[in-house]
Protein backbone atom coordinates (compact mmCIF):
# COMPACT_ATOMS: atom_id res chain seq x y z
CA UNK A 1 0.00 0.00 0.00
CA UNK A 2 3.39 2.52 0.00
CA UNK A 3 3.58 5.26 -2.28
CA UNK A 4 6.27 7.40 -3.69
CA UNK A 5 6.02 10.73 -2.95
CA UNK A 6 3.84 12.64 -4.27
CA UNK A 7 3.41 16.12 -4.11
CA UNK A 8 0.06 18.01 -4.76
CA UNK A 9 -0.01 22.04 -5.18
CA UNK A 10 -2.94 24.22 -3.91
CA UNK A 11 -3.49 28.04 -3.62
CA UNK A 12 -4.25 29.86 -0.57
CA UNK A 13 -7.93 29.36 -0.63
CA UNK A 14 -10.91 27.82 1.58
CA UNK A 15 -11.38 25.72 -1.01
CA UNK A 16 -8.02 23.94 -0.95
CA UNK A 17 -9.22 22.40 2.14
CA UNK A 18 -10.33 19.22 0.82
CA UNK A 19 -6.43 18.70 0.09
CA UNK A 20 -5.32 20.71 3.22
CA UNK A 21 -7.36 18.74 5.64
CA UNK A 22 -6.71 15.12 3.55
CA UNK A 23 -2.97 15.66 4.90
CA UNK A 24 -3.60 17.24 8.50
CA UNK A 25 -6.34 14.77 9.67
CA UNK A 26 -4.76 12.03 7.98
CA UNK A 27 -6.70 10.78 4.95
CA UNK A 28 -4.03 10.28 2.75
CA UNK A 29 -1.85 8.56 5.04
CA UNK A 30 -4.75 5.82 6.03
CA UNK A 31 -4.67 5.39 2.14
CA UNK A 32 -1.30 4.57 2.21
CA UNK A 33 -0.69 7.84 0.52
CA UNK A 34 3.03 9.95 1.29
CA UNK A 35 1.70 13.07 0.32
CA UNK A 36 4.19 16.20 0.61
CA UNK A 37 1.42 19.58 -0.29
CA UNK A 38 2.91 22.33 -2.39
CA UNK A 39 1.58 26.06 -1.60
CA UNK A 40 2.02 27.83 -4.91
CA UNK A 41 2.04 32.01 -5.43
CA UNK A 42 0.07 32.02 -9.05
CA UNK A 43 -2.20 29.82 -11.13
CA UNK A 44 -0.04 30.08 -14.01
CA UNK A 45 3.35 28.32 -11.76
CA UNK A 46 0.62 25.74 -10.76
CA UNK A 47 -0.12 25.01 -14.06
CA UNK A 48 3.31 24.76 -14.96
CA UNK A 49 4.77 22.79 -12.39
CA UNK A 50 1.98 20.32 -13.35
CA UNK A 51 2.59 20.23 -16.88
CA UNK A 52 6.00 19.40 -16.38
CA UNK A 53 5.74 16.87 -13.69
CA UNK A 54 6.74 18.43 -10.67
CA UNK A 55 3.53 18.42 -9.01
CA UNK A 56 1.55 14.84 -9.69
CA UNK A 57 -2.07 16.46 -8.97
CA UNK A 58 -3.16 20.12 -8.08
CA UNK A 59 -6.01 22.06 -7.45
CA UNK A 60 -7.07 23.61 -10.34
CA UNK A 61 -9.55 26.07 -11.51
CA UNK A 62 -12.22 24.08 -13.41
CA UNK A 63 -11.73 25.77 -16.70
CA UNK A 64 -7.98 25.25 -16.48
CA UNK A 65 -7.64 21.71 -17.71
CA UNK A 66 -9.88 22.95 -20.15
CA UNK A 67 -7.62 25.50 -21.59
CA UNK A 68 -4.44 23.59 -20.68
CA UNK A 69 -6.18 21.15 -23.40
CA UNK A 70 -6.54 23.46 -25.83
CA UNK A 71 -3.39 25.15 -25.25
CA UNK A 72 -4.82 28.44 -24.11
CA UNK A 73 -1.87 30.43 -22.44
CA UNK A 74 0.81 27.62 -22.89
CA UNK A 75 1.72 24.31 -24.79
CA UNK A 76 -1.10 22.04 -25.73
CA UNK A 77 -1.03 19.60 -22.74
CA UNK A 78 -3.48 16.92 -21.46
CA UNK A 79 -4.69 17.59 -17.79
CA UNK A 80 -7.91 15.64 -16.78
CA UNK A 81 -10.34 16.40 -13.70
CA UNK A 82 -11.48 13.21 -12.62
CA UNK A 83 -12.85 14.64 -9.29
CA UNK A 84 -14.64 18.16 -8.68
CA UNK A 85 -13.80 19.30 -5.59
CA UNK A 86 -15.74 22.36 -4.14
CA UNK A 87 -18.91 24.18 -5.99
CA UNK A 88 -18.87 28.10 -5.60
CA UNK A 89 -17.49 29.96 -2.92
CA UNK A 90 -16.45 33.39 -4.94
CA UNK A 91 -17.83 36.20 -4.55
CA UNK A 92 -17.85 40.14 -5.79
CA UNK A 93 -16.30 43.04 -3.27
CA UNK A 94 -16.21 46.87 -3.99
CA UNK A 95 -14.46 49.19 -2.39
CA UNK A 96 -16.23 51.23 0.21
CA UNK A 97 -15.90 54.54 -1.70
CA UNK A 98 -17.57 53.03 -4.72
CA UNK A 99 -20.18 51.79 -2.45
CA UNK A 100 -20.48 55.22 -1.22
CA UNK A 101 -21.12 56.38 -4.81
CA UNK A 102 -23.78 53.56 -5.76
CA UNK A 103 -26.00 54.73 -2.77
CA UNK A 104 -25.88 58.67 -3.75
CA UNK A 105 -25.85 58.52 -7.12
CA UNK A 106 -28.71 55.84 -7.31
CA UNK A 107 -30.42 57.62 -4.70
CA UNK A 108 -30.64 54.89 -1.89
CA UNK A 109 -31.38 55.20 1.45
CA UNK A 110 -29.13 51.72 2.19
CA UNK A 111 -27.67 49.13 0.01
CA UNK A 112 -28.99 45.70 0.10
CA UNK A 113 -27.61 42.21 -1.16
CA UNK A 114 -27.47 40.74 -3.64
CA UNK A 115 -26.34 43.77 -5.37
CA UNK A 116 -27.12 44.16 -8.84
CA UNK A 117 -24.31 45.13 -11.33
CA UNK A 118 -27.17 48.00 -13.08
CA UNK A 119 -26.86 50.32 -9.79
CA UNK A 120 -23.03 50.78 -11.55
CA UNK A 121 -24.98 52.65 -14.55
CA UNK A 122 -24.80 56.07 -13.56
CA UNK A 123 -21.66 55.81 -12.11
CA UNK A 124 -19.74 54.66 -15.55
CA UNK A 125 -21.51 57.74 -16.91
CA UNK A 126 -20.65 59.99 -14.67
CA UNK A 127 -17.01 58.96 -14.62
CA UNK A 128 -17.02 58.95 -18.53
CA UNK A 129 -18.79 62.18 -18.43
CA UNK A 130 -16.31 64.60 -16.44
CA UNK A 131 -13.62 62.16 -18.10
CA UNK A 132 -12.45 60.17 -15.49
CA UNK A 133 -11.24 56.71 -15.82
CA UNK A 134 -13.31 53.82 -16.17
CA UNK A 135 -13.66 51.19 -12.57
CA UNK A 136 -11.06 49.02 -12.25
CA UNK A 137 -12.01 45.35 -11.69
CA UNK A 138 -10.10 42.43 -10.67
CA UNK A 139 -9.91 38.45 -10.96
CA UNK A 140 -7.41 35.95 -10.59
CA UNK A 141 -6.90 34.20 -13.66
CA UNK A 142 -7.84 34.72 -17.45
CA UNK A 143 -9.75 30.97 -17.41
CA UNK A 144 -11.59 31.56 -14.10
CA UNK A 145 -15.13 31.02 -13.37
CA UNK A 146 -14.08 34.39 -11.50
CA UNK A 147 -13.69 35.90 -14.96
CA UNK A 148 -17.20 34.45 -16.61
CA UNK A 149 -18.84 35.43 -13.19
CA UNK A 150 -17.86 38.92 -13.15
CA UNK A 151 -18.74 39.52 -16.98
CA UNK A 152 -21.97 37.78 -16.23
CA UNK A 153 -22.86 39.98 -13.50
CA UNK A 154 -22.15 43.25 -15.07
CA UNK A 155 -23.98 41.73 -18.56
CA UNK A 156 -26.99 40.96 -16.32
CA UNK A 157 -27.08 44.25 -15.09
CA UNK A 158 -26.62 45.47 -18.54
CA UNK A 159 -22.89 46.73 -18.18
CA UNK A 160 -20.94 46.36 -21.36
CA UNK A 161 -17.37 45.18 -21.08
CA UNK A 162 -16.07 47.76 -22.69
CA UNK A 163 -16.98 50.15 -19.93
CA UNK A 164 -14.73 48.81 -17.00
CA UNK A 165 -10.89 47.71 -16.77
CA UNK A 166 -10.14 44.28 -16.11
CA UNK A 167 -7.33 43.33 -14.50
CA UNK A 168 -5.83 39.84 -13.01
CA UNK A 169 -4.17 39.78 -9.39
CA UNK A 170 -3.55 36.80 -7.77
CA UNK A 171 -6.34 36.10 -4.43
CA UNK A 172 -3.78 36.93 -1.89
CA UNK A 173 -2.80 40.58 -3.34
CA UNK A 174 -6.63 40.89 -3.95
CA UNK A 175 -7.24 43.22 -0.58
CA UNK A 176 -4.29 45.04 -0.60
CA UNK A 177 -4.95 46.25 -4.16
CA UNK A 178 -8.31 47.52 -3.66
CA UNK A 179 -6.60 49.09 -0.09
CA UNK A 180 -4.29 50.61 -2.26
CA UNK A 181 -7.18 52.50 -4.39
CA UNK A 182 -5.92 50.44 -7.69
CA UNK A 183 -9.16 48.16 -8.10
CA UNK A 184 -12.51 49.36 -7.25
CA UNK A 185 -13.65 45.97 -7.17
CA UNK A 186 -13.02 42.32 -7.63
CA UNK A 187 -14.38 38.90 -7.88
CA UNK A 188 -12.37 36.64 -6.00
CA UNK A 189 -12.57 33.05 -3.84
CA UNK A 190 -13.07 32.53 -0.11
CA UNK A 191 -11.41 33.25 2.66
CA UNK A 192 -10.24 36.49 0.39
CA UNK A 193 -13.71 38.81 0.22
CA UNK A 194 -13.92 38.24 4.30
CA UNK A 195 -10.57 39.98 4.76
CA UNK A 196 -11.78 43.07 2.53
CA UNK A 197 -14.97 43.08 4.52
CA UNK A 198 -13.07 42.31 8.35
CA UNK A 199 -9.96 45.06 7.31
CA UNK A 200 -13.13 47.66 6.46
CA UNK A 201 -11.74 47.70 3.12
CA UNK A 202 -14.64 46.77 1.13
CA UNK A 203 -17.78 45.58 0.80
CA UNK A 204 -18.87 42.24 -0.12
CA UNK A 205 -22.33 42.73 -2.76
CA UNK A 206 -22.76 39.65 -4.60
CA UNK A 207 -21.72 36.19 -4.30
CA UNK A 208 -21.22 33.23 -7.37
CA UNK A 209 -23.74 31.38 -6.17
CA UNK A 210 -25.79 34.43 -6.62
CA UNK A 211 -24.68 34.93 -10.08
CA UNK A 212 -24.97 30.92 -11.01
CA UNK A 213 -26.31 29.11 -8.62
CA UNK A 214 -24.30 25.50 -7.62
CA UNK A 215 -21.44 25.56 -10.50
CA UNK A 216 -17.81 23.29 -10.33
CA UNK A 217 -15.17 25.61 -8.79
CA UNK A 218 -12.41 23.49 -8.18
CA UNK A 219 -11.43 20.59 -9.67
CA UNK A 220 -8.16 18.20 -9.01
CA UNK A 221 -6.17 18.26 -12.27
CA UNK A 222 -3.98 15.32 -13.32
CA UNK A 223 -1.62 14.84 -16.13
CA UNK A 224 -3.05 12.61 -18.06
CA UNK A 225 0.25 10.60 -19.03
CA UNK A 226 0.95 10.36 -15.30
CA UNK A 227 -2.93 9.03 -14.49
CA UNK A 228 -2.54 6.61 -17.23
CA UNK A 229 1.14 5.65 -16.14
CA UNK A 230 -0.12 4.42 -12.35
CA UNK A 231 -4.59 4.98 -12.27
CA UNK A 232 -3.97 2.74 -9.06
CA UNK A 233 -2.61 5.40 -7.27
CA UNK A 234 -4.58 8.10 -8.35
CA UNK A 235 -7.77 6.05 -7.91
CA UNK A 236 -6.10 6.02 -4.03
CA UNK A 237 -5.58 10.22 -3.81
CA UNK A 238 -9.11 10.26 -5.67
CA UNK A 239 -10.93 8.10 -2.84
CA UNK A 240 -9.17 9.61 -0.23
CA UNK A 241 -10.25 13.14 -1.07
CA UNK A 242 -13.79 11.91 -1.70
CA UNK A 243 -13.53 10.99 2.14
CA UNK A 244 -12.37 14.28 3.09
CA UNK A 245 -15.15 16.05 1.59
CA UNK A 246 -17.62 13.42 2.72
CA UNK A 247 -16.07 14.70 6.59
CA UNK A 248 -15.77 18.29 5.74
CA UNK A 249 -20.17 18.09 4.55
CA UNK A 250 -20.94 17.59 8.38
CA UNK A 251 -20.77 20.85 9.62
CA UNK A 252 -19.63 20.72 12.56
CA UNK A 253 -16.79 19.59 11.14
CA UNK A 254 -16.03 23.01 9.43
CA UNK A 255 -15.32 24.69 12.64
CA UNK A 256 -11.86 22.12 12.88
CA UNK A 257 -11.24 22.16 9.36
CA UNK A 258 -11.62 26.65 9.25
CA UNK A 259 -8.64 26.47 12.60
CA UNK A 260 -6.66 24.03 9.95
CA UNK A 261 -6.46 26.26 7.47
CA UNK A 262 -5.65 29.39 8.96
CA UNK A 263 -2.48 28.33 10.20
CA UNK A 264 0.70 29.74 8.63
CA UNK A 265 1.71 27.04 6.59
CA UNK A 266 -1.53 26.94 4.63
CA UNK A 267 -3.88 30.05 4.45
CA UNK A 268 -1.52 32.19 7.19
CA UNK A 269 -5.26 33.97 7.96
CA UNK A 270 -6.51 34.68 10.95
CA UNK A 271 -9.46 32.50 12.20
CA UNK A 272 -12.18 35.01 11.73
CA UNK A 273 -11.28 35.52 8.22
CA UNK A 274 -11.46 31.78 7.25
CA UNK A 275 -14.04 30.83 8.95
CA UNK A 276 -17.11 32.51 7.96
CA UNK A 277 -17.81 31.32 4.37
CA UNK A 278 -16.82 27.41 5.86
CA UNK A 279 -19.52 28.22 8.41
CA UNK A 280 -21.94 29.07 5.36
CA UNK A 281 -21.90 32.54 6.32
CA UNK A 282 -20.99 35.62 3.85
CA UNK A 283 -19.88 38.90 5.42
CA UNK A 284 -21.17 41.89 3.72
CA UNK A 285 -19.64 44.74 5.51
CA UNK A 286 -18.81 45.89 9.27
CA UNK A 287 -21.25 45.61 11.79
CA UNK A 288 -23.76 44.18 9.92
CA UNK A 289 -25.25 40.71 10.11
CA UNK A 290 -23.71 38.63 7.50
CA UNK A 291 -25.69 36.98 4.82
CA UNK A 292 -26.81 33.37 5.83
CA UNK A 293 -25.88 31.35 2.30
CA UNK A 294 -25.30 27.31 3.14
CA UNK A 295 -23.96 26.93 0.08
CA UNK A 296 -21.18 29.34 -0.03
CA UNK A 297 -18.53 26.83 0.17
CA UNK A 298 -19.60 23.17 -1.22
CA UNK A 299 -17.06 20.25 -1.12
CA UNK A 300 -18.80 17.68 -3.02
CA UNK A 301 -16.30 15.09 -4.39
CA UNK A 302 -18.40 15.29 -7.53
CA UNK A 303 -17.24 12.93 -10.05
CA UNK A 304 -18.32 12.41 -13.45
CA UNK A 305 -19.17 8.71 -13.40
CA UNK A 306 -21.48 9.15 -10.43
CA UNK A 307 -23.41 12.05 -11.82
CA UNK A 308 -22.19 12.05 -15.35
CA UNK A 309 -25.37 14.81 -16.82
CA UNK A 310 -24.91 16.95 -14.76
CA UNK A 311 -21.34 17.62 -14.45
CA UNK A 312 -20.76 17.25 -18.28
CA UNK A 313 -23.99 19.94 -18.75
CA UNK A 314 -21.75 21.89 -16.23
CA UNK A 315 -18.36 21.99 -18.09
CA UNK A 316 -20.52 22.38 -21.64
CA UNK A 317 -21.78 25.55 -20.01
CA UNK A 318 -17.95 26.15 -18.76
CA UNK A 319 -17.06 25.99 -22.46
CA UNK A 320 -19.74 28.70 -23.52
CA UNK A 321 -18.52 30.96 -21.65
CA UNK A 322 -15.19 30.82 -22.80
CA UNK A 323 -16.64 31.43 -26.05
CA UNK A 324 -18.30 34.03 -25.20
CA UNK A 325 -15.43 35.80 -23.17
CA UNK A 326 -13.91 35.18 -26.36
CA UNK A 327 -11.11 32.79 -25.52
CA UNK A 328 -12.13 30.53 -27.88
CA UNK A 329 -13.43 30.40 -31.20
CA UNK A 330 -15.21 27.06 -31.49
CA UNK A 331 -17.22 24.84 -29.27
CA UNK A 332 -15.49 22.17 -27.72
CA UNK A 333 -17.00 18.83 -28.60
CA UNK A 334 -18.74 17.19 -26.22
CA UNK A 335 -16.48 14.39 -26.58
CA UNK A 336 -13.50 16.08 -25.47
CA UNK A 337 -15.10 17.49 -22.31
CA UNK A 338 -15.93 13.96 -20.94
CA UNK A 339 -12.22 13.08 -22.12
CA UNK A 340 -10.69 16.37 -19.68
CA UNK A 341 -13.90 14.74 -16.71
CA UNK A 342 -12.26 11.39 -17.57
CA UNK A 343 -15.43 9.71 -18.19
CA UNK A 344 -15.90 6.01 -18.45
CA UNK A 345 -17.00 4.95 -21.87
CA UNK B 1 13.90 41.28 -33.46
CA UNK B 2 17.30 40.74 -34.39
CA UNK B 3 18.50 38.19 -36.68
CA UNK B 4 21.85 38.95 -35.50
CA UNK B 5 22.12 38.66 -31.75
CA UNK B 6 25.26 40.91 -31.60
CA UNK B 7 23.98 43.96 -33.25
CA UNK B 8 21.04 45.19 -31.26
CA UNK B 9 20.71 46.50 -27.66
CA UNK B 10 17.57 44.88 -26.27
CA UNK B 11 15.66 46.15 -22.93
CA UNK B 12 14.69 43.27 -20.18
CA UNK B 13 12.01 43.87 -17.47
CA UNK B 14 13.43 41.81 -14.83
CA UNK B 15 10.91 41.05 -11.80
CA UNK B 16 12.62 39.08 -8.84
CA UNK B 17 12.00 39.50 -5.18
CA UNK B 18 15.24 38.35 -4.57
CA UNK B 19 17.53 41.94 -4.33
CA UNK B 20 21.15 39.66 -4.35
CA UNK B 21 19.79 38.48 -7.15
CA UNK B 22 18.62 41.16 -9.44
CA UNK B 23 21.90 43.27 -8.35
CA UNK B 24 23.84 39.83 -9.34
CA UNK B 25 22.34 39.42 -12.58
CA UNK B 26 22.28 43.28 -13.23
CA UNK B 27 26.21 42.99 -13.00
CA UNK B 28 26.57 40.59 -14.57
CA UNK B 29 25.06 42.16 -17.87
CA UNK B 30 26.87 45.01 -17.74
CA UNK B 31 28.82 45.60 -20.70
CA UNK B 32 26.68 43.17 -23.02
CA UNK B 33 23.87 44.06 -25.41
CA UNK B 34 20.97 43.69 -22.27
CA UNK B 35 19.43 46.64 -21.01
CA UNK B 36 18.31 45.64 -17.72
CA UNK B 37 15.05 47.49 -15.52
CA UNK B 38 14.85 45.49 -12.04
CA UNK B 39 11.22 45.65 -10.60
CA UNK B 40 9.92 43.63 -7.44
CA UNK B 41 6.63 41.91 -8.04
CA UNK B 42 4.22 44.70 -8.38
CA UNK B 43 0.74 43.85 -7.01
CA UNK B 44 -1.13 45.71 -9.58
CA UNK B 45 -0.44 47.55 -13.04
CA UNK B 46 2.04 45.37 -14.69
CA UNK B 47 1.06 45.76 -17.55
CA UNK B 48 0.86 49.23 -17.62
CA UNK B 49 4.88 49.26 -16.69
CA UNK B 50 5.47 46.59 -19.63
CA UNK B 51 2.96 48.50 -21.76
CA UNK B 52 5.16 52.05 -21.20
CA UNK B 53 8.75 49.87 -20.99
CA UNK B 54 8.21 47.89 -23.79
CA UNK B 55 10.75 45.34 -22.75
CA UNK B 56 12.14 43.32 -25.73
CA UNK B 57 11.95 40.58 -22.99
CA UNK B 58 10.70 39.48 -19.28
CA UNK B 59 12.27 37.69 -17.00
CA UNK B 60 10.94 36.63 -13.83
CA UNK B 61 10.84 34.67 -10.68
CA UNK B 62 8.83 31.69 -11.41
CA UNK B 63 7.90 32.04 -7.92
CA UNK B 64 6.60 35.62 -8.16
CA UNK B 65 3.08 36.21 -7.65
CA UNK B 66 2.62 38.68 -10.42
CA UNK B 67 3.06 35.44 -12.82
CA UNK B 68 -0.75 35.49 -13.22
CA UNK B 69 -1.09 38.89 -13.95
CA UNK B 70 1.94 38.46 -16.78
CA UNK B 71 -0.50 35.29 -17.96
CA UNK B 72 -2.54 37.43 -18.90
CA UNK B 73 -0.79 39.15 -21.07
CA UNK B 74 -1.04 36.50 -23.77
CA UNK B 75 -4.70 36.99 -24.02
CA UNK B 76 -4.12 40.91 -25.15
CA UNK B 77 -3.03 41.47 -28.85
CA UNK B 78 -2.37 44.89 -27.94
CA UNK B 79 1.06 43.45 -26.39
CA UNK B 80 3.47 41.59 -28.78
CA UNK B 81 4.33 38.61 -27.96
CA UNK B 82 7.24 38.79 -25.30
CA UNK B 83 10.18 35.72 -24.95
CA UNK B 84 9.48 35.35 -21.22
CA UNK B 85 12.46 33.53 -18.90
CA UNK B 86 11.66 32.07 -15.73
CA UNK B 87 14.18 31.89 -13.09
CA UNK B 88 14.40 29.49 -10.20
CA UNK B 89 16.45 28.90 -7.11
CA UNK B 90 16.82 25.09 -7.60
CA UNK B 91 19.12 23.46 -9.38
CA UNK B 92 17.33 21.01 -11.74
CA UNK B 93 18.01 19.70 -15.49
CA UNK B 94 15.11 17.55 -15.50
CA UNK B 95 12.69 20.69 -15.10
CA UNK B 96 14.91 23.11 -17.07
CA UNK B 97 15.09 20.94 -20.79
CA UNK B 98 10.81 20.15 -19.64
CA UNK B 99 10.13 23.48 -19.50
CA UNK B 100 11.83 24.65 -22.28
CA UNK B 101 9.98 21.79 -24.24
CA UNK B 102 6.82 23.17 -22.70
CA UNK B 103 7.12 26.62 -24.04
CA UNK B 104 9.04 28.77 -21.44
CA UNK B 105 11.69 30.42 -23.70
CA UNK B 106 14.24 29.63 -21.31
CA UNK B 107 14.70 28.34 -17.39
CA UNK B 108 17.71 29.58 -15.32
CA UNK B 109 18.47 27.97 -12.58
CA UNK B 110 20.66 28.47 -9.42
CA UNK B 111 23.59 30.56 -10.26
CA UNK B 112 23.74 33.54 -12.13
CA UNK B 113 27.48 33.55 -13.48
CA UNK B 114 27.60 35.90 -16.11
CA UNK B 115 28.80 34.53 -18.76
CA UNK B 116 26.15 31.87 -18.46
CA UNK B 117 23.36 33.77 -18.04
CA UNK B 118 24.10 36.00 -21.26
CA UNK B 119 24.48 32.76 -23.03
CA UNK B 120 20.91 31.68 -21.89
CA UNK B 121 19.39 34.93 -22.71
CA UNK B 122 20.76 34.99 -26.42
CA UNK B 123 19.40 31.02 -26.84
CA UNK B 124 16.12 32.70 -25.13
CA UNK B 125 15.80 35.02 -27.71
CA UNK B 126 17.33 33.21 -30.89
CA UNK B 127 14.47 30.29 -29.60
CA UNK B 128 11.79 32.86 -29.23
CA UNK B 129 12.04 34.42 -33.09
CA UNK B 130 12.41 30.94 -34.53
CA UNK B 131 9.83 30.13 -32.51
CA UNK B 132 7.84 33.21 -34.06
CA UNK B 133 8.47 32.58 -37.44
CA UNK B 134 7.37 28.99 -37.59
CA UNK B 135 4.25 30.42 -35.87
CA UNK B 136 3.73 33.10 -38.63
CA UNK B 137 4.39 30.55 -41.51
CA UNK B 138 1.76 28.24 -39.82
CA UNK B 139 -0.86 30.78 -39.53
CA UNK B 140 0.20 32.23 -43.30
CA UNK B 141 -0.02 28.39 -44.61
CA UNK B 142 -3.68 27.63 -42.38
CA UNK B 143 -4.84 31.42 -44.22
CA UNK B 144 -3.71 30.66 -47.90
CA UNK B 145 -5.82 27.33 -47.66
CA UNK B 146 -8.49 28.68 -45.98
CA UNK B 147 -8.55 31.06 -49.45
CA UNK B 148 -8.15 28.17 -51.23
CA UNK B 149 -10.88 26.44 -50.36
CA UNK B 150 -13.41 30.01 -50.66
CA UNK B 151 -11.99 30.73 -54.21
CA UNK B 152 -12.86 27.00 -54.89
CA UNK B 153 -16.31 27.03 -53.75
CA UNK B 154 -17.35 29.97 -55.41
CA UNK B 155 -16.03 29.06 -58.78
CA UNK B 156 -18.07 25.68 -58.26
CA UNK B 157 -21.11 28.02 -57.67
CA UNK B 158 -20.57 29.82 -60.97
CA UNK B 159 -20.20 26.66 -62.69
CA UNK B 160 -23.24 25.48 -61.13
CA UNK B 161 -25.35 28.32 -61.57
CA UNK B 162 -23.90 29.90 -65.11
CA UNK B 163 -23.07 26.84 -66.44
CA UNK B 164 -19.65 28.17 -66.57
CA UNK B 165 -16.46 25.43 -67.65
CA UNK B 166 -14.18 25.38 -64.72
CA UNK B 167 -11.43 27.74 -66.41
CA UNK B 168 -14.45 30.75 -67.60
CA UNK B 169 -15.47 31.11 -63.83
CA UNK B 170 -11.89 31.27 -62.60
CA UNK B 171 -11.41 33.88 -65.59
CA UNK B 172 -14.50 35.78 -64.75
CA UNK B 173 -13.36 35.78 -61.10
CA UNK B 174 -10.15 37.23 -61.51
CA UNK B 175 -11.14 40.12 -63.87
CA UNK B 176 -13.78 40.90 -60.80
CA UNK B 177 -11.17 41.10 -58.25
CA UNK B 178 -8.72 42.94 -60.75
CA UNK B 179 -11.37 45.64 -62.28
CA UNK B 180 -12.80 46.17 -58.36
CA UNK B 181 -8.85 46.21 -57.02
CA UNK B 182 -9.62 43.18 -54.16
CA UNK B 183 -8.37 40.53 -53.99
CA UNK B 184 -9.53 37.15 -55.25
CA UNK B 185 -10.47 35.60 -51.89
CA UNK B 186 -12.78 38.67 -50.94
CA UNK B 187 -14.27 38.90 -54.73
CA UNK B 188 -15.31 35.21 -53.79
CA UNK B 189 -16.66 35.78 -50.20
CA UNK B 190 -18.43 37.91 -51.97
CA UNK B 191 -19.50 35.74 -54.65
CA UNK B 192 -20.81 33.23 -52.44
CA UNK B 193 -22.71 35.67 -50.13
CA UNK B 194 -24.70 36.92 -53.35
CA UNK B 195 -25.43 33.53 -55.08
CA UNK B 196 -26.74 31.87 -51.93
CA UNK B 197 -28.78 34.84 -51.69
CA UNK B 198 -30.31 34.27 -55.20
CA UNK B 199 -30.87 30.60 -54.26
CA UNK B 200 -32.57 31.66 -51.62
CA UNK B 201 -34.81 34.40 -52.52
Amino acid sequence: MSSPDLNIGYMPLNDAAPLIIAKELGFFEKAGLDVQLRKQNSWATLRDKLHVGLLDAAHMLAPMPIASSLGLGCQPTAVIAPLIMSQNGNAITLSNNLVDDIVAENGLSEISFPLSAKLLAPIIESRKSSGKSKLQLAHVFPYSCHYYQLLDWLKQGGIQMEDVDIHVITPADMVDAMLNNDIDGFCVGSPWNAKAVRAGVGITVTTSFDIWGNAPEKVLGILKSRFDETPELFERIISAIKETCQWLSILPNRFEAALILSKTAYLDTPLEVVAPSLLGSCLTKPNTAPRELPLYNVFGALDVNSMENSIVEDFILLQKHMLSAKQIHNEVPKAHLLEILNANA
Amino acid sequence: MASNPAQFELSILLIDDNQARAESIQSALDNSRYCIKHITSPKFGLLKLVDEFQPDMIVIDIESPSRDMLESLHTISAFNPKPVVMFSEKEDTETINLSVKSGVSAYVAGDTDPARVRAILDAAVARFDAFQQLRQELDDTKQALEARKVIDQAKRLLMEQSGMSEQDAYKRMRKMAMDAGQKLEEVAKTLIAVMQNMKLG
